[in-house]
């Protein structure tokens, strides 16, 4: 009589099946619920933009970046084939610089509400890639497409890729940037971005 | 016969371009996807030069004079009396579907939609659609050919050229009195000017090098056009190889990724 007494053995069987239901449960966010994630806060930043200020929304939309992007991919991607030469420092000084850039955008172009609304038309998976389309729609109905390219990170879905209306910031970036640093180096491509960013700062005075 | 010059006018200015592509070559290096990038970098200039001291002003003055209803009317008048190269363009690349549809949207726009100027087609089912020769042609397989920047007209490539021609002649006012054509002329590229305005201070806050962000965001939007915004999905699986093989990061299939 070692075995043990029969409901205590359906007791394990059922909490073994609550805990894989569990885990089951715990499965990563799908690619949508990343992307969505970034767009309510891009609403959040629109309808509250004056009363947030630029500093306010840059404050708001860094942290939701970093959950949301993988920038490390996005760095590795458009600074191309120079990656390889750069050093562990310099490439921590690049991806700082382009975070801090990539803020200053959202938080430049997402300031004010005019009765834009993002809509998620849906996603495609392949080979661990996700596409997820979606659309900013205007108040007179007017229609932007707005596509994400996500890849996995470790068990989240990031953002690596934003195309709007068919163009690719990644490559549009990748081509500018490998000029940049064929040309001048990667010094001269942080500065000329810590230049931008500085602009952005300045017109939101 | 009109037809004939257009086409002598852009093989001068093929060569032009092309002659003046040869004679310059300097230490630096070109893009190799952009040979002619010497000529175009010099027509771009000179584009820009005018955009900024002559269209970008106006645009903005015609802007606060004309309120946001009126310029919306203008551009749908202009975006209707240019439809039927669209409807030819779907014609050419055998959507019989969209050709019914643009047919219908043409005719309703312009008569219960007085001329144009308003849009009831889109509300009855028949949206408005986007072709042009060039997307022809990259729907059969024409690959864009060298990257061109036309005087005064901005990006365009060797597909995309002769349908700047065969827009201008399915165009009907291109046929009207010159009396009437020029001033229509003249409203209409101010209110396109004026339609780019916040396109134009996204690049020039974006932008490290606007000639090179202007070329590749008008190639990206080109082969989005083609596929009418649905690109094929395995250029998603051609980004992911190429992730993963550090080596391939060279290859141009990873910026197909739409």
């Amino acid at each position: 009589m070692t075995r043990a007494p029969r409901p205590f053995r359906l007791f394990l069987l059922a909490l073994c099946l609550a805990l894989t239901g569990a885990s089951v449960a715990a499965e990563p966010a799908p690619p949508t619920a990343t992307v969505e994630k970034l767009h309510a806060t891009l609403l959040e930043m629109m309808k509250e933009g004056a009363s947030l200020g630029y500093a306010g929304r840059v404050e708001r939309v860094g942290p939701v970046l970093d959950d949301t992007f993988n920038f490390e991919t996005i760095g590795r991607v458009v600074t191309g084939r120079h990656w390889k030469t750069l050093a562990a420092e310099k490439r921590k000084a690049f991806l700082d610089t382009f975070r801090k850039l990539s803020t200053a955008t959202y938080a430049d172009n997402f300031s004010s509400f005019d009765g834009e609304a993002f809509k998620t038309l849906g996603e495609e998976i392949k080979k661990g890639a996700s596409l997820v389309r979606t659309q900013i729609v205007k108040s007179d109905g007017g229609t932007v497409s707005l596509n994400y390219v996500l890849n996995k990170t470790g068990e989240e879905w990031r953002i690596v890729n934003v195309i709007a209306d068919g163009v690719s910031d990644l490559a549009l970036k990748r081509s500018e940037y490998g000029a940049v640093i064929g040309k001048d180096g990667i010094d001269a491509l942080i500065a000329k971005l810590e230049a931008k960013i500085a602009s952005y700062a300045a017109n939101n005075k | 016969m009109q037809n004939a010059s257009i086409k002598r006018g852009l093989l001068a200015l093929g060569i032009a371009v092309l002659s003046t592509g040869c004679a310059s070559t300097d230490g630096a290096k070109p893009d190799p996807t952009d040979p002619w990038e010497r000529p175009n970098r010099a027509f771009y200039n000179f584009n820009d030069a005018i955009d900024r001291n002559f269209f970008t002003p106006v645009a903005k003055g015609y802007v606060k004079v004309a309120p946001q209803p009126v310029r919306t009317g203008v551009t749908k008048f202009f975006d209707n009396v240019g439809y039927i190269n669209v409807i030819a363009n779907d014609l050419l690349q055998a959507k019989f579907g969209d050709f019914a549809s643009d047919t219908g949207r043409f005719v309703v726009n312009s008569t219960v939609g007085i001329g144009g100027l308003f849009d009831p087609a889109t509300g009855l089912g028949m949206p408005a659609h986007d072709e042009d020769l060039g997307q022809t042609l990259g729907k059969w397989g024409a690959g864009e050919g060298r990257y061109m920047v036309l005087p005064l007209m901005g990006p365009s490539s060797i597909r995309d050229v002769p349908g700047v021609g065969s827009s201008l002649l399915l165009n009907p006012l291109t046929y009207l009195n010159a009396v009437v054509t020029i001033p229509l002329g003249a409203l209409n590229a101010i209110n396109v000017r004026a339609n780019l305005l916040e396109a134009s201070n996204i690049r020039d806050q974006a932008a490290l090098d606007p000639y090179t962000f202007v070329r590749e965001a008008y190639r990206q939007q080109r082969e989005f056009k083609i596929y009418d915004g649905n690109p094929p999905t395995d250029s998603i699986d051609d980004y992911i190889d190429s992730e993963d093989a550090e080596a391939a990061s060279d290859d141009a299939a990873v910026l197909k990724v739409y």
